[in-house]
């Protein structure tokens, strides 16, 4: 084998750990991109009975942005098993006493439940802030695109320097 | 400069000079609110005293893009841009420094346009992306906000509707 062929080999079979930054992100949207890097299906070789995924760490999962007045009216239910054991949790209550669960359920139910997927989460790795452990941050070596564009809030000299889009009353003074 | 006059804030009004007429007349106190939208100016010409209030251009003036001038529609109408909710620099102009809208007889828009900055603004608000321009009293962190307000939020800008005898002109739009 010449050595740019044994190269293009370890290339192909290497390991490699993505940064996702959920900052303003839909979980759910990015939820579709996470589980194609961590299966593989990225790879032209993808076949499921191969060990081809990759490790994908997720951070600022604390600031994932949901549409609308989804925080208030997504549910997520559990059953303990016993009678009378059914909650009801919304989406916001949730968040707040686990930062990282929203993102996590939504990659998990964004794969179809088969032997797999247990080990195929066990390559997601999610932190709540940008914080990363320094064992980890040596292995990331690529970095997943963000689907929505994180906005920008608005500041005192943005306001002055923007042009006027409409000609304000020659007698009109700002209040 | 009179006492009326230094409570003001005058940083985003017109050019103060409106001084010179109160020396002239001897007078510190004035009845009626100074807008300092005039500038007043005193020429001698042999014995011949002239006083004349001259209407200062504004300070965004040189900022003023062309196509608002256009008198087709409105000034978003000719801007022919799609506006969305995040475009904080643009909807802070239609409103007030407390955060609500400024009324249709001074930014010229049309009803349709009005109604969709003023959803937008709404949009934006709520997502904590213009929190400088709130009434004093409010919470401008989003993060200090209550339950499942103080989440970041985005918003679908198809979602806005508007009345029904406002849908039509919209398709010729
Ligand atoms: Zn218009």
């Amino acid at each position: 084998m010449s050595a740019l062929g044994r190269v293009r080999q370890w290339n192909a079979f290497s390991q490699v750990w993505h940064l996702f930054d959920a900052k303003w992100q839909n979980p759910f949207q990015s939820a579709a991109v996470i589980t194609k890097y961590l299966m593989g299906k990225h790879k032209p070789f993808y076949h499921p009975f191969a060990n081809c995924g990759d490790v994908v760490v997720v951070i600022n999962s604390r600031h994932i942005a949901l549409l609308g007045d989804e925080w208030k009216k997504r549910v997520y239910f559990h059953h303990t098993g016993y009678p009378g054991g059914a909650s009801w949790t919304l989406a916001w209550e949730l968040h707040e006493k686990s930062p990282t669960m929203i993102l996590e359920k939504a990659v998990y139910s964004s794969m179809k439940g088969n032997l797999q997927r247990r080990h195929t989460m066990k390559r997601l790795i999610i932190y709540p802030d940008d914080i990363i452990p320094e064992d980890i941050h040596t292995n990331i070596s690529s970095q997943i695109k963000q689907l929505r564009k994180v906005p920008k809030v608005l500041e005192s000299d943005e306001v002055n320097n923007f042009p006027r889009i409409f000609k304000l009353p020659v007698d009109y003074v700002p209040s | 400069m009179s006492l009326l006059n230094s409570f003001r804030n005058h940083n985003n009004f017109r050019n103060i000079l409106a001084t010179a007429s109160s020396l002239f007349f001897k007078r510190n106190i004035f009845l009626s609110q100074s807008l300092y939208l005039k500038e007043v100016k005193e020429v001698k010409i042999n014995n011949q005293l002239i006083i004349e209030a001259n209407i200062i251009p504004a300070p965004e003036e040189d900022r003023l893009l062309k196509t608002a001038l256009n008198t087709e529609c409105c000034a978003v109408c000719s801007l022919g841009v799609d506006i969305k909710h995040t475009d904080v620099p643009l909807l802070a102009q239609f409103v007030r420094s407390d955060g609500c809208m400024l009324p249709r007889r001074i930014t010229g828009l049309c009803k349709i346009q009005h109604k969709r900055i003023t959803y937008m603004v709404a949009m934006a608000q709520k997502a904590g992306l213009m929190s400088i321009l709130t009434p004093p009293d409010s919470k401008k962190d989003p993060k200090r906000r209550p339950k499942w307000k103080k989440f970041n939020t985005y918003f679908d800008e198809s979602t806005i509707q508007l009345p029904k005898e406002y849908k039509i002109k919209i398709k010729d739009f």
